[in-house]
C-alpha cells in the first residue's frame, strides 16, 4: 500500500508544481515506484515541467469517468522507469471532481505505487479540498514572503479540518518546504528566516530550497532541475526526496551565503 | 536621518511581527483556535478537582474596544 502525499501551497506561483515534479523524480531515482498526479484541472502544467506534454493521450478525469483505463493514462517518465505521471484534464474545470471518484482513483494508485503525489491547485477551492481529502500527508510549499506564508496557514487550517484522516480522529502529517531562499537577504535581515516561518506556521521542516536560476532553465527544457547535479536547487530536491524515502540527511544551512560562510570561518581564527 | 535604512535592514522582523498578528486574527475569524481543545480539557481537569463539571464553553467576545474570552462552566450538581 502506497502513501498519498498532497502538495499544497495556498498561494499560487510559489513553485508547487516544480516541487512536485522534482520530488516525484527524486523518489523514482531512489528506486521507489512513484506516480505524480496533476489535480490542477483546467490548468495542466506538470506535464510541461516533466517534459511529457507530447505524450498525454488520456487524463485523470477520463480515468475517473471510465472513459480510459488507468494503465492507458499513466505516462512513464523518460528518465526514471519508476516514475509515472497522470495528467490533469485541460478541457474541463475543477467542478468535475467528485469525492467518490477521487477516492476510487487514489485507492487504485495506492495498490500499485509506493508514493502517490498529488499536485494541488492553488487556492483553497473545491479542487484543493479534493486533493487533500484522501491524503496521508501533506507537503506545504512556501516562499519566505508574507503573502505566501499567510495563505499557507489558511490552507493548513483547511487541511486540518477537511481531510478524511482528521475526520477519523487521526493526524495528517505536515511538512514544509521553503522555496526560493536568498541567503544574502536572510543574512542582512531582509528575508524571513526559516526558523521564524516554522514558528509562525507550527509545522515540521522537510527542506529548504535556495533561489536558483537553473529552475527556469530546467522548466524551459522540460528536464526537472534535480537532474542537474550542479544546481543548488536540484541538490536541495535530492536531499528532500531522500528524506521522504527514509534516508537520514542533515538539514543543509543554505541561509548562509558563501561570503557569510567565509566570514564565519575567518572569525574562528581571529 | 538614516531611519529609513535601519528599517529596511530589519524588514524580516517587521514581516514576522505583521505575519504573526495577521495569522492569529485569520485563525480567530475562522473560529479555529489551535489550542482550544487542549485549553478546554485543562480547564475541565482543574475545575473537576474541586467540583463536578458537565461542560465548558469558551467564546470570544468583542464589545466596543474590548476583546475577551468568556468561559462558561456548567456544573454537574450530582457530583458536588
Amino acid at each position: 500500500m502506497g502513501i498519498v502525499i498532497a502538495v499544497i501551497s495556498g498561494k499560487g506561483g510559489v513553485g508547487k508544481t516544480t516541487a512536485t515534479a522534482n520530488i516525484g523524480l527524486g523518489i523514482g531515482l531512489n528506486g521507489k515506484r512513484c506516480v505524480v498526479v496533476d489535480f490542477d484541472i483546467g490548468q495542466r502544467n506538470l506535464d510541461m515541467i516533466l517534459g511529457l506534454e507530447n505524450r498525454v493521450v488520456y487524463d485523470m478525469v477520463q480515468v475517473m469517468d471510465g472513459e480510459a483505463k488507468l494503465k492507458q493514462a499513466l505516462i512513464k517518465s523518460k528518465v526514471s522507469e519508476n516514475l509515472f505521471f497522470l495528467a490533469a484534464s485541460q478541457s474541463k474545470d475543477k467542478s468535475v471532481l467528485d469525492s467518490n471518484k477521487v477516492e476510487k482513483l487514489v485507492a487504485n494508485l495506492k495498490a500499485d505505487f509506493d508514493f502517490i503525489i498529488l499536485d494541488s491547485p492553488a487556492g483553497i477551492e473545491s479542487g484543493f479540498e479534493h486533493t487533500i481529502e484522501f491524503a496521508d500527508a501533506a507537503i506545504v510549499v512556501v516562499n519566505p514572503e508574507v503573502s505566501s506564508i499567510r495563505d499557507a496557514d489558511r490552507a493548513i487550517g483547511i487541511l486540518d479540518s477537511k481531510s478524511n484522516k482528521v475526520k477519523n480522529g487521526e493526524e495528517v502529517a505536515k511538512y514544509l518546504i521553503i522555496n526560493r531562499i536568498i541567503a544574502d537577504m536572510v543574512e542582512s535581515g531582509e528575508m524571513l528566516k526559516s526558523d521564524d516561518i516554522l514558528e509562525i506556521l507550527n509545522i515540521k521542516l522537510l527542506g529548504k530550497v535556495p533561489e536558483d536560476k537553473g529552475v527556469i532553465d530546467a522548466s524551459n527544457q522540460g528536464k526537472p532541475v534535480i537532474l542537474d547535479k550542479k544546481s543548488i536547487a536540484g541538490q536541495a530536491y535530492t536531499r528532500i526526496s531522500g528524506r521522504l524515502c527514509g534516508k537520514q540527511i542533515d538539514m543543509k544551512d543554505i541561509e548562509i551565503s558563501d561570503s557569510g560562510l567565509f566570514k564565519k570561518i575567518a572569525g574562528m581564527f581571529r | 536621518m538614516f531611519g529609513f535604512l535601519e528599517k529596511s535592514n530589519n524588514s524580516a522582523t517587521v514581516a514576522k511581527n505583521r505575519l504573526t498578528i495577521a495569522i492569529m486574527s485569520d485563525r480567530e475569524r475562522m473560529g479555529v483556535y489551535p489550542f482550544m481543545d487542549e485549553m478546554k480539557a485543562e480547564i475541565i481537569a482543574v475545575v473537576k478537582k474541586y467540583i463536578g463539571v458537565r461542560t465548558i464553553e469558551v467564546r470570544k467576545e468583542i464589545s466596543g474596544e474590548f476583546e475577551g474570552i468568556s468561559i462558561d462552566v456548567e456544573l454537574d450538581e450530582n457530583k458536588e
